[in-house]
C-alpha cells in the first residue's frame, strides 16, 4: 500500500508531510528519553529485521512490497515511540532504494504505516494487553492489534487518494477496507506467532514491555492517541462522516480550493455525497463493525490456543542452574 | 532479485553522474519529482522535457536501459489496481495516464538516484541537512545488515523446507511466524554484539 | 609492563546463569603470543570481552584484571579500550560502518583523530592487512576473509599493544588461514587468541591456557600441553594431527 508519486496532489502531500514531521519528530523525542544506549543499535536491526520477515512471508519479485508488516509486532516488543522510528527508516529506504513508495508521498506513507498502523494498532494492543493479564493478553493483544493497524492504514490511505481526488472514497474504501481486513488476517497471525516464539524462547525480551498492571498510561501514549485521531479527522472524517457539506466545509474551512481537479473516478451513485446513500453507508459500519467483533473473538481463541501456561511458568522454564 | 537491486550499479560504473556530489543529486532529484507532482497535466512540455533529461541523465551514468525498464514496469499490485480503476471509471478522460506517468516519470528518477549514489553519501547528505542523529543512524545500520540478515532468514527458510514433508496450510503458518520471531531474536543479539563492538573501539 | 595482561581470581554470572567464570587466573606478559582453548560454553568469548571492559556491564572496581599494571576501573575504561584491541568472532558485528575507510576511521576518531592524521592512520593500518585501495569499498560488498581483515585494520587503527582474538580463523578457508597468520605473526603486539584451531595454535602459539568449566585447567607452552593427549580429551580437545609425528625437545 505504498503510495507512489503523482498519485497524491500538492496539498494532500504537503499535509501528510507536515503531520508525518510532527509524529516522527515526538517519536524521536521520547526514544532519545526512554531507549537506554545500549538499545540503539536495535532500532536499526529491527528496521532490517522487518523487512527480511517480510521478504521470508511475501518473496515477491523485486522487491515490491505488498504491504509493511510487523509494526505492531515491533510496538509490542520495544514500545511505540521505536517502532515509528523503526518504520520511518524502513519507509525512508524502501522509498529511496528500492523506489516503493513516493518521494512526495512519504509523509502520507509513513502516516498510514506508522502512525495508523503502528501507532493505532499499538494503542488498541495496549488496550487488549491491559484488560487481560499476563503473555495471554499480550499475544492476544498483537494478533487484534496487528489486524486493526492493517485495516487503519488502509483506510488512512484511501482517506487520501479521495482527498486526491485520485480514487473517490465510495470506490476506494470498500475496496482498500475489503482487501486489507483480508490481509491484516495473516499480518495477525503472524505477528502472534512471532510473539509467543520469541517469549517461549526468549521471555526477557517480553518481560521488558508488560504492561505494568492497572496504572495510569504514559504520557506519551495519550499524544499517540491524539495524533490518530488528528489523521483520522483530517484524512478519514471527511469522507465518512455523514455531513451534508462533507469534503467542501472542510476545505473551504482551511482555505483550500477544491474546483482545481476534477473528480477523476466517477462513484456508481450519482452523488456521492454520503447523504444520499445514507443507507448504504449504515449497513458498511455495521458490517464493519461486525467484522471487528469477529476478528477480536479470532484473536482471543489464537491467545487461548497458542499461551496455554501461565507467564509464571514460562519463566520458571527458563531458568538454568550456574555451573558454579 | 532482490539482491540486484541492493547490488546497485554504482559498484561497477563510475560516470560524470556517479561523481557529482550526494547532496547536489538529492536536491536535484527532489525538485524534479515536486515538479513533476505539482505540474498540471496540461503542461506536456514539463512531461517531455523530463523524459529527455532523464535519458540524457541515464546514458551519461551508463545505465542499462533494460534495467530501468525491468524496475519500471514491476508495479505492485496496490499501483496497478488504482491507475486500472481509473482508466476503467473514465475512459477518454485521459487521468489514468497522468497517474502513470507521474509516477513512472519520478519512480525513474528515483531509481538513477539510488543508483548513481553510494547509500553511505545519501546519509551524509541527510546528517548536513540535520536529520536526527538518532534517525540517520538507524538508517545507517539497517542499511548495513539488511544483507545480513536476509541471508540469516534465507538459511532458515531453506533448513525448515528441508525438514518439512507435510504441506499443511496450519503448519505452514505456525513455521512463518517462529521463523520471524526467531529472526528477531537473532537480531536483537546482534545488536547487542554490535553495541559492545561500538563500545571496544571507544563510542561513548 | 605496557602490554602485559594480569587476570586474578575472575568471577562472572550472567543473569540467566550461563557461561559463568569461577575463579580465573594467569598472567601474559609483554610480546606473548598466547592461545586459549576450551570446549565450547567453556567461557573464552566472555573471558575476552573482560579484558576490553565490555563484561561485567557495572565495573566495580574490582581489581581482579590489570592492563599494563592497572586495574581496570569505570574511569580508565577509555585508556583500557586504547591499549586492547578486541576482534570479534563474526566480522559482521564489528563492521557496522557503509564503507571500509569510515570503519576503519571508527575507531581513531573515538580517540580524537581529524583530517589528514586520521586518513594516513587509516591508510597505514588498511596496508598492514594487505588492502590498500580498499577504502570505498561497500562494507557489506566484502568476501568474508576481506571482512576479517578490515576488522583487524579497525582495530589496528588505534595502535593497540594487546590483540585480543576471538575464533579468528573460523569461516576462513585455508589460504584465508595462512595469510592470517602471516598478518598477525608480523603484528609485536601481545595477543591472547581464543580458538578451535589447534593446528593453528601449534604454528603461531608459544603457550595455550586451556579453560573449560570457568576456570583454567592448563597453563604452559603449547607442545608441552597439546601432546597431552589425556588432558586434551578430557577437556573436550584433542591432540592435533601435527604433533603426532612430531616429538617434543
Amino acid at each position: 500500500m505504498h503510495i507512489p508519486d503523482g498519485f497524491l496532489d500538492g496539498k494532500t502531500a504537503a499535509t501528510a508531510a507536515a503531520i508525518s514531521v510532527v509524529g516522527v519528530g515526538f517519536a524521536l523525542r521520547q526514544v532519545r528519553r526512554e531507549l537506554p544506549p545500549r538499545r540503539v543499535p536495535l532500532l536499526g536491526l529491527a528496521a532490517a529485521f522487518l523487512f527480511a520477515a517480510q521478504m521470508v512471508n511475501f518473496p515477491v519479485a523485486g522487491g515490491t512490497s505488498g504491504h509493511l508488516m510487523g509494526g505492531v509486532l515491533v510496538a509490542a516488543l520495544l514500545g511505540p515511540s521505536a517502532a515509528i522510528v523503526v518504520l520511518t527508516a524502513v519507509v525512508i529506504v524502501q522509498c529511496f532504494l528500492f523506489a516503493d513508495g513516493g518521494v512526495s508521498a512519504l509523509g502520507a506513507n509513513l502516516l498510514n504505516m506508522g502512525i495508523l498502523g503502528a501507532g493505532g494498532g499499538y494503542l488498541v494492543y495496549r488496550l487488549v494487553s491491559s484488560r487481560m493479564r499476563g503473555l495471554r493478553g499480550q499475544v492476544t493483544g498483537v494478533a487484534f492489534g496487528g489486524w486493526v493497524s492493517t485495516v487503519l492504514a488502509a483506510i488512512g490511505c484511501a482517506g487520501e487518494l479521495a482527498w486526491s481526488h485520485t480514487v473517490a472514497w465510495s470506490a476506494g474504501f470498500p475496496m482498500m477496507a475489503s482487501v486489507h481486513m483480508i490481509i491484516g488476517l495473516g499480518e495477525g497471525l503472524i505477528g502472534a506467532l512471532a510473539f509467543a516464539a520469541i517469549a517461549r524462547t526468549r521471555p526477557e525480551i517480553v518481560a521488558e514491555r508488560t504492561p505494568a498492571s492497572g496504572g495510569t498510561l504514559p504520557g506519551g501514549i495519550l499524544r499517540y492517541g491524539l495524533l490518530v485521531a488528528l489523521v483520522l479527522a483530517v484524512f478519514v472524517a471527511p469522507f465518512a462522516c455523514p455531513w451534508p457539506d462533507g469534503l467542501e466545509s472542510v476545505a473551504a474551512k482551511l482555505g483550500f480550493d477544491v474546483q482545481g481537479a476534477s473528480a477523476i473516478v466517477h462513484a456508481p451513485a450519482p452523488d456521492y455525497r454520503l447523504p444520499g446513500i445514507h443507507s448504504a453507508a449504515g449497513a458498511t459500519a455495521l458490517a464493519g463493525a461486525l467484522g471487528t467483533l469477529v476478528v477480536l473473538g479470532l484473536a482471543l481463541a489464537l491467545g487461548r490456543v497458542l499461551v496455554r501456561k501461565s507467564v509464571k511458568d514460562l519463566s520458571k522454564e527458563s531458568k538454568q542452574e550456574p555451573p558454579c | 532479485m532482490l539482491k540486484d537491486w541492493l547490488g546497485h550499479h554504482h559498484g561497477h560504473h563510475d560516470s560524470a553522474v556517479h561523481r557529482l556530489p550526494a547532496t547536489g543529486k538529492l536536491v536535484g532529484a527532489l525538485m524534479m519529482i515536486v515538479g513533476t507532482v505539482l505540474a498540471p497535466w496540461e503542461w506536456r512540455a514539463w512531461f517531455i522535457g523530463m523524459v529527455v533529461l532523464l535519458l540524457m541523465v541515464m546514458v551519461l551514468s551508463q545505465i542499462a536501459i533494460w534495467f530501468v525498464i525491468r524496475r519500471l514496469l514491476l508495479l505492485s499490485p496496490f499501483v496497478l489496481g488504482v491507475i486500472v480503476v481509473n482508466a476503467l471509471h473514465a475512459p477518454g478522460h485521459g487521468n489514468w495516464l497522468a497517474l502513470a506517468a507521474r509516477s513512472g516519470l519520478c519512480l525513474f528518477t528515483v531509481v538513477l538516484l539510488a543508483n548513481t549514489t553510494p547509500f553511505g553519501k545519501i546519509l551524509g547528505a541527510l546528517r548536513s541537512a540535520r536529520v536526527p542523529a538518532l534517525l540517520v543512524t538507524t538508517l545507517a545500520l539497517m542499511h548495513r545488515y539488511l544483507f545480513v540478515l536476509l541471508d540469516e532468514s534465507e538459511r532458515m527458510r531453506r533448513a525448515r523446507a528441508s525438514r518439512t514433508f507435510q504441506r499443511q496450510r496450519r503448519v505452514r503458518w505456525r513455521v512463518l511466524g517462529t521463523l520471524v520471531g526467531q529472526l528477531f531474536v537473532r537480531a536483537s543479539e546482534r545488536a547487542e554484539r554490535i553495541y559492545s563492538a561500538m563500545c571496544a573501539r571507544g563510542w561513548k | 609492563m605496557s602490554g602485559s595482561i594480569q587476570v586474578e581470581g575472575l568471577r562472572y554470572r550472567y543473569h540467566d546463569g550461563t557461561e559463568a567464570l569461577c575463579g580465573v587466573n594467569f598472567t601474559i606478559a609483554p610480546g606473548e603470543c598466547v592461545g586459549l582453548l576450551g570446549p565450547n560454553g567453556s567461557g573464552k568469548s566472555t573471558l575476552l570481552l573482560h579484558l576490553n571492559g565490555i563484561l561485567p556491564e557495572k565495573i566495580t572496581g574490582d581489581g581482579s584484571i590489570r592492563i599494563a599494571g592497572q586495574a581496570i576501573t569505570a574511569a580508565n575504561l577509555e585508556s583500557v579500550r586504547r591499549q586492547v584491541g578486541l576482534l570479534f568472532q563474526d566480522p559482521d558485528d564489528q563492521l557496522f560502518c557503509q564503507t571500509v575507510e569510515e570503519d576503519v576511521a571508527f575507531g581513531p576518531q573515538q580517540l580524537g583523530l581529524t583530517g589528514k592524521v586520521l586518513e594516513a592512520r587509516v591508510e597505514r593500518s588498511l596496508a598492514m592487512v594487505g588492502l590498500v585501495g580498499y577504502g570505498h569499498r561497500a562494507t557489506h560488498h566484502l568476501s568474508h576473509g576481506e571482512k576479517r581483515r578490515v576488522c583487524l585494520a579497525g582495530v589496528l587503527a588505534c595502535e593497540p599493544t594487546i590483540l585480543v582474538l576471538d575464533e579468528p580463523t573460523s569461516d576462513l578457508d585455508p589460504r584465508g588461514r595462512r595469510e592470517f597468520k602471516t598478518l598477525l605473526q608480523g603484528i609485536p603486539a601481545t595477543k591472547l587468541i581464543a580458538t578451535h584451531d589447534l593446528e593453528w595454535v601449534v604454528e603461531l602459539c608459544s603457550r595455550v591456557i586451556v579453560l573449560d568449566g570457568g576456570v583454567v585447567v592448563a597453563d604452559g607452552p603449547t607442545v608441552e600441553i597439546l601432546n597431552d593427549e589425556h588432558l586434551m580429551l578430557a577437556h573436550g580437545l584433542e591432540r592435533p594431527h601435527s604433533l603426532r609425528h612430531h616429538h617434543p625437545h
